[in-house]
């Protein structure tokens, strides 16, 4: 039986975004989850962590980012957890997607997509941690 | 990640094989910048084995596509996988690239 969980504890350096999406992608494909399914939970995991990574710290000491994704009757559910600075992801300002090129930028693009390609997203301060689930229905994404 | 770059008629043909993430994109931005920057106006991107693209790969063609319209150059995607057309929607990136469905067609649009 495939395993329905799985943690992980990253250090706050880009490097670690690869041992991130193999283990996503690991687990994933004991699921036995289409290559879309695969590619969105990575890319949704992946933009966060890798903004706490970038934005979340005032220093430049070593920080832990515990990330815990299990599955349930056709949901992912997937936690993260940090001691960045305070940041709730749903505050974030959508990207202006309408303007031409030249005027186009692409602040806040990666939890903008984030939110898009999973299906739910909630935010708490708890004490000095953010903690951010998000949610994903595997039963209404074609395989 | 691997960026394999072919020339024809004047085109800079870039092919992007694997991951274009946080990790990777560095890469990318230098090597597609080298060719604007040598005096390519005419530059094709394509997609054929790209398995994955972050906002971090995003951010890199969307820079490659303004520095091109400054100088009358031009940018063309071709040969996503479904799935990562699906987050240039997203991204509202599909009205700031032309996108075709495979190489021939993406020269065809110079």
């Amino acid at each position: 039986m495939s395993t329905d969980r799985v943690s992980l504890e990253l250090r706050n350096r880009l490097s670690e975004l690869d041992t991130l999406c193999q283990s996503v992608q690991q687990f994933g494909e004991e699921l036995g989850l289409s290559n879309k399914a695969l590619f969105q939970i990575c890319l949704a995991v992946e933009e966060i962590v890798g903004n706490i990574i970038s934005y979340g710290y005032a220093d430049d000491a070593v920080h832990w980012i515990s990330i815990v994704i299990s599955h349930k009757q056709g949901i992912l559910i997937i936690r993260l957890e940090d001691d960045g600075i305070p940041f709730n992801p749903l505050w974030a300002p959508e990207p202006d997607c309408e303007c031409p090129v030249e005027e186009r930028n692409v602040g806040n693009l990666g939890i903008h997509l984030c939110k898009k390609v999973m299906d739910e997203m909630s935010y708490e301060r708890f004490g000095d941690k953010n903690i951010l689930i998000l949610k994903k229905n595997l039963n209404s994404m074609e395989k | 990640m691997e960026v394999l770059e072919k020339r024809q008629d004047g085109i800079c043909i870039l092919e992007l094989l694997g991951r274009l993430d946080s990790n990777t994109s560095p890469e990318f931005e230098k090597k597609i910048f080298e060719v604007i920057d040598d005096g390519t106006r005419s530059v094709v991107v394509n997609f054929a084995s790209l398995d994955y693209i972050s906002s971090a790969g995003l951010r890199v063609l969307l820079k490659a596509a303004k520095e091109l319209k400054r100088s009358d150059g031009k940018i063309v995607l071709c040969s996503m996988k479904d799935y990562i057309k699906e987050v240039f929607e997203i991204a509202g990136f599909v009205s700031l690239f032309p996108i075709t469905s495979s190489v021939v067609d993406a020269v065809e649009e110079f």
